[in-house]
């Protein structure tokens, strides 16, 4: 008894000392200290200098060192930013549910039900993953606008010179903006779908419950955390949403806050100034939107039941309901892939934009595919594309699969990791470019319009899903196959390298595939950074489309999707092996 | 093979703080294990059996105490000594057998070879040591084959192939058959057993199974609360528990709480005073003070059943109770009796039966029920082997 009363006090002292089979004394630190540094480099500057330069006057104005609070008070005396604002919001809300309906609604029928065409709603989506918004954009406003097909067929049967659907219109572009996610709403929600445990339906069915009321008191109210939690992340990513309101909305005279941010910087000389206040507002209003949706997601976990062992849900039949299910989903397939494609071969093969008629055929060529083909100016293009989207994907895969095995396993120092690669989640592509052209323009390394650039903005901007990838990865891994290899002599390197990183190779796949397919489509960014030898491929789409020359960008953005649907379906591939339980061939 | 190493435990504790705790804490264990001993730590979840093993292995770091593998110290703590565990040179099997599934057979048991820090080995050897390991474990075909598609006895032999390729010095099993189903667990008990024997490497067993330490181990140590409670051979542990604790988790499911009457020596008959104010004999192992709280530790399958006619024998108890329940067990009758505030199990041979309701006599000899204090704290058992 006197030994332990002896021991006590020394026991508590030592309780805080870091206690840790993996390192001991320094070396447990230093690892995760210094990548925290590291990350703290790359995404706090950004922040930081737009804060800073919020601050200041507009070059040339004189007041360029003065501190002064001059352009918060020009940007909220501005009238014309609550009209923005609401119309922000107004767009963001409806568009979230137009792509909450049309993916919710397809996933529980791919899911969970006995439809036919199932595996058309999976291709269905995973070529609009590869096609860039911009492409999208036009083929609707080519189909829904003034000399589109469907005013064509209205004005032609009404005999009257009135538009049937104004796709110029806060209306047109959040219909849009819903079908543009509709295709990722739904490969989440049939991920949720498929790992609802089948038995808690069946032992409702069991208690005599219909299917209706099964799917709505049950199955429903299963996922509603997760789609709930989607929901706001549509919601936050349509806030932020660049390609559809500057494409729309600019040129209808519809405001929002992001183009306003790129107007004001549009400006001979920028107001960078002016710019910076409108980004941190806004990055106030993203972190504020994902607070919510963090609280939202953690009470997602209670909901949870997903079971390890290998079960498959059994579908509901639907019985003769089952074919219109299954015309749903070849409904969505001809809206989400058939028209806008078909839409998109139209334009790229017709000399100037005309509507769909038996006179146009005649007139089809292949000019615009010969000029992209022979413009040998495209080739830098499609390689700088590729070049910066796989470098941003490379290095976000290396930093976050370090990020995520050092916090998951609790090395000492790594309480922070998570949340720095989570820091860039705040930015608006567009607040992001506003803050990484200024920290461009004060670094001593000429970086500026450079692709290093872009591929630096690439990578702060995606780290945060390569992060969710490499966290996930590590957290499937069984603690005891990195105990095992410990105990049969393997260093911490060691092991890293022969096991955790081969484990967490389907994970390291997907996600790097995934950063590069949104690298290769992102506008908002690469437009504000991309100098003279750094055009991708977005941005020189969107110069084409803003000069009238829609024909050759559709020619381009066909050639464009083909390569990039490749890339679509290796990544899908790859993910559902991933989603297979262990053990599985 | 190897002879093993002697393997001496010394006031090891942990603690945890109240909420991060990934298992229980330990409190002063302490033992010496010689060479090639079978040794399993036994104990209900959450008993500090895991962290013990886990602190012999090096994944875990105790706050307090010492280990010593043959000369080499692991751990001491007042001395700051620590050895990583990849320097440890012990092989372990895991509960879930953490076999990686990116590798074939072959390649997860080469892996202690290829990694090993105090030699290289030759391609050759390599092949030639992994292709020993894999024979005694009967694999030796199964080299090639992904360990995904193998079963899990065969998964665990994989572990076990593994975790002896090296020639530890220590050999670590972490409830390795917990995981196999019932029959497959009777056939490993006895595989893995032989397979220790054959090798002589000191073994340190964790399971919570009584029956699985009682027929694999030569030393058992009983672990509650994370204290040791009870330290000695599988007879020992089941004939003489230490006390009350020890004895209901050895499978005796009527405990007798009383108050003895005077002071007891060890192995002495005396007599115990219930809580209802009748009294029963009782062979005392240990030695108990008077007015101690004990309780009468009586197996259901020496509690005779007669009926309440039936005059009592010499040397024997007997309580009065009545029939709850009866169950046929296939080679016997479980009955459930109540007997005062209490509910007894007696089991008895397929020729007696009493049908619910009835009055009967439960009768057990004097020398054959288990006088023991309620709670040892495991205080004697660690004075008695520390020193």
């Amino acid at each position: 008894m006197t030994e332990a009363a002896i021991a006590a006090p020394r026991l508590a002292a030592r309780r805080g000392a870091s206690g840790n089979w993996r390192a001991a004394g320094w070396s447990s630190w230093a690892p995760a200290t210094l990548l925290s540094f590291v990350l703290a480099c790359l995404v706090l500057p950004p922040i930081g200098i737009l804060l800073v330069r919020s601050l200041r006057g507009e070059a040339g104005s004189g007041s360029e060192k003065v501190l002064t609070l001059g352009n918060y008070a020009r940007l909220f005396g501005d009238p014309e930013l609550y009209v923005s604002a609401a119309n922000s919001l107004i767009f963001a809300a409806c568009a979230t549910v137009v792509s909450l309906f049309i993916g919710g609604v397809l996933a529980w029928i791919v899911e969970r039900s006995d439809a036919p065409f199932k595996r058309l709603a999976f291709f269905t989506a995973i070529v609009s993953l590869g096609t860039p918004y911009i492409l999208y954009v036009g083929s609707w406003l080519f189909l829904l606008g003034r000399a589109g097909p469907i005013n064509d067929i209205y004005r032609t049967l009404s005999g009257s010179n009135d538009l049937l659907v104004n796709v110029y219109s806060l209306g047109g572009m959040t219909l849009v903006e819903g079908f543009l996610w509709s295709p990722l709403v739904f490969l989440m929600l049939s991920t949720t779908f498929r790992r609802a445990n089948a038995e808690m339906e069946e032992a409702a069915r069991m208690a005599g419950a219909s299917v209706a009321s099964t799917v709505w008191n049950i199955s429903m109210r299963l996922a509603w955390p997760a789609i709930l939690g989607l929901g706001m992340f549509v919601f936050i990513r349509n806030i932020e949403s660049f390609d559809v309101p500057v494409l729309i909305g600019t040129p209808s005279r519809i405001r929002l806050l992001t183009t306003d941010v790129y107007v004001s910087l549009s400006h001979n000389p920028p107001q960078l100034g002016y710019a910076s206040a409108f980004s941190a507002v806004l990055l106030l209003l993203v972190a504020v939107l994902l607070y919510f949706y963090g609280r939202l997601s953690r009470n997602a976990d209670r909901y949870a039941s997903v079971t390890g062992k290998g079960f498959r849900p059994r579908p509901f039949r639907l019985g003769k309901s089952r074919w219109i299910a299954g015309s749903v989903i070849l409904l969505n397939f001809a809206l989400v892939l058939v028209i806008p494609l078909a839409a998109i071969i139209w334009n790229s093969l017709t000399p100037f934009v005309r509507s769909f008629s038996w006179a146009g055929l005649s007139s089809l060529s292949l000019e615009h595919y010969r000029a992209v083909i022979g413009d040998g100016s495209y080739l830098p293009l499609a390689l700088n594309t590729i070049i910066a989207s796989a470098a941003a994907a490379t290095a976000a895969l290396l930093l976050t699969v370090l990020a995520g095995w050092l916090s998951v396993r609790r090395w000492p120092g790594s309480q922070m990791l998570d949340q720095l690669t989570s820091v860039p989640l705040v930015f608006p592509g567009i607040v992001l470019g506003v803050a990484l052209i200024q920290v461009a323009l004060n670094s001593p390394i000429p970086i500026y319009g450079s692709l290093w650039l872009i591929s630096i903005a690439f990578l702060i901007r995606y780290m945060p899903y390569g992060m969710r990838y490499s966290y996930a990865g590590v957290m499937q891994i069984h603690r005891e196959l990195e105990e095992a290899a410990g105990v049969a002599g393997a260093t911490q390197l060691g092991l890293l390298r022969r096991i955790v990183v081969p484990l967490l190779s389907p994970a390291i796949i997907s996600g790097w595939l995934f950063i590069f397919l949104l690298g290769a489509k992102e506008l908002s960014l690469a437009i504000l950074l991309a100098g003279p030898d750094s055009q991708t491929m977005a941005v020189a789409m969107f110069d084409q489309w803003s000069n009238g020359q829609s024909g050759e960008a559709c020619a381009l953005g066909m050639a464009w999707m083909c390569a990039m649907t490749v890339v679509a379906s290796v990544f899908y591939y790859v993910s559902e092996r991933q989603a297979r339980p262990e053990g599985q061939p | 093979m190897n002879s093993g190493d002697i393997l001496v435990l010394d006031g090891l504790s942990k603690r945890y703080a109240s909420k991060q705790g990934t298992g229980a804490g330990i409190e002063q264990i302490a033992f010496r294990l010689e060479s090639g001993t079978f040794f399993t730590l036994l104990g209900p979840s959450g008993c500090g059996k895991t962290t013990t093993l886990r602190c012999i292995a090096g994944l875990e770091q105790p706050d307090l105490g010492s280990i010593r593998l043959g000369n080499t110290e692991f751990f001491n703590a007042d001395k700051g000594t620590n050895v990583p565990l990849n320097e440890r040179d012990i092989g372990m099997v895991f509960q879930s057998y953490a076999i990686w599934p990116h590798m074939t057979v072959f390649e997860n048991v080469a892996f202690p070879l290829r990694v090993a820090r105090d030699k290289t080995h030759s391609r050759d050897e390599i092949k030639r040591l992994v292709g020993e390991a894999l024979d005694t474990v009967n694999l030796g075909a199964y080299g090639d084959r992904s360990p995904t598609q193998m079963s899990g006895g065969q998964q665990q032999r994989v572990a076990l192939a593994r975790a002896i390729v090296r020639k530890p010095r220590l050999l670590l099993l972490d409830e390795p058959l917990s995981n196999l189903d019932a029959l497959l667990r009777e056939d490993m008990r006895r595989e893995l057993k032989r397979l220790q024997q054959q090798l002589g490497v000191t073994t340190v067993y964790v399971t919570h199974d009584q029956a699985e330490a009682l027929e694999m181990s030569d030393t058992i140590a009983v672990l509650n609360q994370g204290r040791l409670i009870q330290l000695g051979t599988a007879e020992d542990i089941y004939n003489r528990p230490r006390d009350a604790f020890v004895a209901g988790f050895m499978g005796s499911p009527n405990l007798l709480r009383g108050v003895t009457t005077q002071g007891i020596a060890r192995d002495a008959l005396a007599e115990v005073r219930l809580a209802d104010g009748g009294t029963v004999m009782a062979l005392f192992p240990y030695a108990v003070d008077a007015a101690q709280e004990v309780a009468v530790s009586v197996r259901p399958e020496i509690i005779a059943l007669r009926s309440a006619q039936v005059p009592c024998g010499p040397h024997t108890n007997r309580l009065r109770g009545v029939v709850t329940n009866c169950a046929f067990l296939g080679h016997a009758y479980r009955h459930t009796l109540k007997v005062g505030g209490l509910t007894l199990q007696s089991t008895v041979g397929t020729q007696t039966r009493f049908e619910p309701g009835a009055e009967v006599a439960l009768d057990f000899a004097f020398d054959q029920a288990c006088g023991l204090v309620q709670d040892s704290k495991g205080a004697k058992a660690r004075a008695g082997m520390t020193a």
